[in-house]
């Protein structure tokens, strides 16, 4: 689903470049469930990034489902956004104006999805989190862990093929945290549904299939997870 | 997607109630002040043209020509016979008509009597202008020539319903004239407005003067329709001679033309014949005025957006991950843009109606807002559409243009140069242009002090007047004799016109030893018999005033200083001058009146004798006594003698007042408008503080952390805003040196402009900047550096 060959991102400051990935070459397949990980200042935050479109890197080929998309156009780019990728965010990045149900329902919006498909997607996606009690209020009225169930719902709604997860539990409590991975763990397992996250906590990464360990932007351990859990 | 946004955009106004209320206040203070002044220009714009043809009607002017055959004057007016002339010897015309200045007229039914705005005319008139019946035949209308013809008003307050055909009104106490047609109330916005209007024939019959004809009496307007086809300018060749040929002079000294009655008011001022502007001056500072306010509301609108824009920039990275385009986006803050437009417009009409009254009795207009007039709903919606674009502009290509990635890690470059120099830009054009005003306000006030001051040359504190009418003819010394006895009065005197403005002037006087071209002198012109100087209070330099007790004085005359300096007399008692055919000798010499527009420069003036020409009684009040019981008096005494007239005192000082009305009204306009913008302006310099001291957070919090004092924060908040502030000052304080330095030079009387106007535009906008900002500035540099650095 994912090829990387050869990618490279710095930043050319005063002639000194400033490597954040070195010849990452990787890929992806379908179903996969990859956590990335490594210390501060590895770059997986910014190889998620480019995984998610989000930026481009300065050398390199990415092909995503088989589309060449270092050259793709914004329009191009924004129909993958509503049909393939989910995103989720460490800080969640629920829009504070909207309420849970609105916003969840965007991406549908954007997707063009027709009124009533929308309103039935909404709902059950309420219903399967449930959280249907909640869909009127808005994100500052919910619990940290409540907002990133509704980050991940807005991820799923589109019925995306791929979710990329930056630290997704990062601000949460443990036991939240755990239910967040449960969650991804239960969406890869049962829907197929391939999901790529960035995470400090070995705990998280164990949830997933496999694991990329990276060190100054350079990939040095692509592990395959014993499933123990 | 659109209903959500619509939510959204709502509950973000609700959510942002200061800013929003910035936002909309502002904006519906700019465009409430911009509509207040285009329905002005739109009043000024359809002046004359309401009665159709519009395009087709002209007023008949004259070009006088010196002896170097170049133009040296214009005049609207012309000889009671040229129009006639013109009639029989031009085919083209299709309708002329001579139309009398308005005068007050008495107008009575019974013992119901007032007066009126009345005009005479020719029966053309109501063939040019197609006015609005509601009774009568224009075509009969004037047949007979004691007809009158008026508007439903009067007709109303005269008999108390409209269906007054062929009744008859008692006219100036002198004819019974029959009602032989009622029209609607006419706009003001009618050069030619009147209340009642009589015919030219009844003219000529009350009066005998105006039937002779006389080509030398420049006095009376004239309107004419052209018919279809009539090229004007080949017209008006055609006419040039008409008055050279009928006079028989060889050379050309006067040559009438046609000019279209629609410029006559917006471009009615003419410089060596060429028409150079008027009224549409006043329409050009109204238009800019406008659209510099609203501009200012816009960029007010366009900055406090993007001040809030690091927020919404978390909101356009999400969108975008989630599937936005950027077109979405950008409808979606012009939307928001949008919205706040129509709520502010629909504020600002509230505004409008609300101030109206009061903008009507400054500009003494009738302005108001039609909403029955499809036309205006569709330039309110254009209005709505060109602000919410011009507005929301911005904020919305700017927003949608942030890349998730830097949005959502809050790393925007903010401080780009482009984007905060493009802001800055925009501050500058508000202050450049609120300061333009100010400095404008400073001079415009200090103008009107330096008019306000000028020694009128007679004191009209406690002096009143009324018009010579009626019986006050005959019994005038009667009159007199019974003021004075009654203690109401200390002095009357009677005079050809007012002492509060100019009203007369003549040319052409003879005295000894006088230079070529001396003839041509000018001089403002007052006839009077007894007490004229002793009842105004003017300054006897020489001589006397003109004496009961010397029979040769009723053929004697008085100069004023500036006078006998320009008739170049050294002694000038006993000298003998010709007038109106007449040798007077000169008795007094008397200190300068003001009695043209205390804008120009001092005419010479005569004070002639003559107990046959006397418009107006002037009388100063017994200051010893109640104002209003003497008024009371003098009024009982005036009704005894003329009771067939309404009695009407007029206090010179309110008269006097009335010439510095356009300068006043002027003043007041920009200090208005001067206010508003410096308001608004700083309505949105608050905004930017904000945004600036939002920005800066982490950069106080740290620099708190390592000790910085308060002082020393809000200091380096403020200092980039005075900064802004003050290359504003310096881009608008030229410019508006050249305006009001260019607005000053059309006066013969006029201050010069010191830098104290400067100084001062300068403290005190660097003052107001420094106030509005400061209070952001106090706020950031007090909050807790903890909140500000744990948020990375």
């Amino acid at each position: 689903m994912i090829e990387l060959k050869n990618i490279e991102k710095y930043y050319a400051n005063k002639g000194v470049k400033s490597y954040i990935l070195r010849h990452v070459t990787t890929s992806i397949k379908q179903g996969e469930f990859v956590s990335i990980m490594g210390p501060s200042g590895a770059g997986k935050s910014t190889l998620l990034n480019i995984l998610g479109m989000l930026e481009e890197p300065t050398y390199g080929q990415y092909e995503f489902m088989g589309e060449d998309v270092v050259s793709l156009n914004e329009r191009k780019r924004i129909e993958l956004y509503r049909n393939h990728i989910g995103f989720v965010f460490q800080a969640y990045h629920l829009i504070d104006e909207m309420t849970v149900a609105e916003n969840i329902e965007a991406p549908l919006l954007y997707k063009k999805v027709p009124g009533s498909e929308r309103k039935s997607r909404v709902a059950d996606i309420l219903d399967r989190f449930n959280m249907v009690a909640k869909s009127d209020l808005f994100p500052n009225q919910l619990s940290g862990g409540q907002q990133q169930l509704v980050g991940i719902a807005r991820a799923l709604v589109a019925q995306p093929s791929i979710i990329l997860a930056d630290e997704p539990t990062g601000n949460l409590q443990s036991t939240q945290a755990l239910q967040i991975m449960d969650l991804f763990k239960k969406l890869n397992e049962e829907e197929g549904i391939t999901i790529v996250q960035v995470t400090h906590s070995e705990v998280n990464a164990a949830y997933g299939s496999r694991i990329l360990h990276l060190l100054d932007g350079v990939i040095k351990e692509d592990v395959v997870v014993q499933q123990t859990v | 997607m659109f209903k959500l946004n619509l939510k959204i955009a709502f509950r973000n106004l609700l959510k942002h109630k200061t800013a929003s209320l910035i936002n909309i206040s502002g904006l519906a203070i700019g465009l409430a002040a911009s509509l207040l002044l285009l329905l002005y220009v739109q009043y000024q714009w359809s002046y004359d043209k309401q009665f159709g043809n519009s395009e087709n009607t002209y007023h008949l002017m004259v070009n006088f020509y010196g002896t170097d055959k170049s133009i040296t004057g214009t005049t609207p007016q012309v000889s009671n016979v040229l129009p006639l002339v013109l009639k029989e010897e031009s085919p083209e015309i299709e309708n002329i008509s001579r139309v009398l200045w308005a005068s007050r007229r008495l107008v009575a039914n019974g013992q119901n009597s007032f007066k009126v705005e009345g005009r005479y005319a020719d029966p053309d008139l109501l063939r040019i202008f197609k006015f609005d019946y509601l009774s009568g035949n224009p075509e009969k209308a004037f047949d007979d020539p004691n007809s009158i013809v008026l508007t439903e008003t009067i007709a109303k307050r005269l008999f108390g319903t409209v269906d007054v055909l062929n009744k008859t009104v008692r006219f100036e106490n002198q004819a019974n004239l029959k009602v032989t047609a009622v029209i609607r109330d006419l706009p003001p916005n009618f050069t030619y407005g009147f209340e009642c209007l009589t015919s030219w024939k009844l003219y000529e019959n009350l009066n005998g003067w105006p039937a002779e004809s006389n080509w030398g009496n420049y006095s009376f307007f004239t309107l004419l329709t052209l018919k279809n086809g009539t090229e004007p300018n080949a017209f008006n060749q055609k006419i040039k001679n008409t008055i050279a040929r009928n006079t028989g002079t060889k050379t050309l000294e006067a040559a009438p033309f046609v000019y279209p009655l629609e410029k006559y008011h917006l471009y009615g001022h003419f410089t060596n014949g060429i028409a150079d502007g008027g009224q549409i001056e006043q329409v050009r500072i109204f238009i800019i005025l406008a659209l510099g306010i609203l501009a200012i509301a816009c960029i007010n609108f366009m900055n406090l957006s993007t001040a809030r824009s690091q927020k919404r920039a978390k909101e356009v990275g999400i969108r975008k991950t989630i599937g936005a385009s950027r077109t979405s986006l950008i409808m979606q803050f012009l939307l928001e843009s949008f919205i706040l437009t129509i709520v502010s417009v629909v504020l600002s009409i509230v505004l409008v109606e609300l101030f109206l009254p009061a903008f009507n009795g400054l500009l003494n207009t009738k302005l108001q807002i039609s909403y029955d007039h499809p036309g205006n709903w569709l330039a309110v919606t254009g209005l709505i559409l060109f602000t919410g674009l011009i507005a929301g502009s911005y904020p919305a290509f700017f927003l949608s243009s942030f890349n998730p990635v830097q949005a959502l890690k809050k790393t925007i470059a903010f401080k780009s140069n482009f984007s905060l120099s493009f802001r800055q830009v925009l501050v500058i054009i508000q202050f450049g242009f609120a300061i333009v005003l100010i400095v404008a306000t400073l001079i415009l006030y200090q103008q009107l002090q330096y008019l306000k001051n000028r020694p009128l040359g007679y004191d009209s504190n406690a002096l009143i007047e009324m018009p010579h009418e009626g019986n006050l003819y005959p019994k005038f010394d009667l009159f007199k004799d019974r003021l004075l006895n009654s203690g109401a009065v200390t002095a009357v005197t009677q005079s050809s016109g007012s002492i509060a403005f100019q009203n007369s002037n003549t040319s052409g006087l003879e005295w000894h030893g006088m230079r070529d071209g001396d003839k041509k002198i000018s001089f403002d012109l007052i006839q009077t018999t007894y007490d004229f100087l002793k009842t105004n209070n003017i300054r006897l330099i020489a001589g006397r005033d003109f004496s009961k007790g010397r029979a040769s004085d009723s053929s004697a005359l008085m100069l004023s200083e500036t006078a006998v300096k320009q008739m170049g007399f050294k002694e000038p008692l006993g000298q003998q001058v010709l007038f109106n055919g007449k040798q007077r000798p000169v008795v007094g010499v008397f200190a300068d009146v003001l009695w043209d527009e205390p804008t120009r420069t001092l005419h010479p003036m005569a004070i002639v004798f003559n107990a046959e020409n006397s418009d107006v009684i002037t009388m100063r009040l017994n200051t010893t006594r109640n104002v209003r019981e003497s008024i009371d008096q003098i009024t009982k005494i005036t009704k005894e003698l003329n009771p067939d007239f309404p009695v009407e005192i007029k206090f010179v000082d309110s008269l006097v007042a009335e010439k510095f009305e356009h300068e006043q009204m002027l003043s007041i306009i920009s200090n208005l408008f001067a206010g508003l913008s410096i308001f608004v302006s700083c309505l949105g310099l608050f905004g930017l503080s904000a945004f600036s001291a939002e920005q800066r957070t982490k950069e106080i919090g740290i620099r708190k952390v390592l000790g910085a004092t308060i002082t020393g924060i809000i200091t380096l908040l403020s200092v980039s805003f005075v900064k802004t502030v003050m290359i504003a000052m310096v881009l608008a304080m030229p410019i508006g040196y050249l305006i009001m330095n260019n607005w000053l030079m059309q006066f013969d009387y006029h201050i010069s402009i010191g830098p104290a106007v400067f100084i001062l535009t300068g403290v005190s906008s660097i003052l107001i900047a420094l106030f509005t900002v400061s209070w952001q500035a106090y706020r950031a540099a007090k909050s807790n550096p903890v909140d500000a650095l744990k948020y990375e």
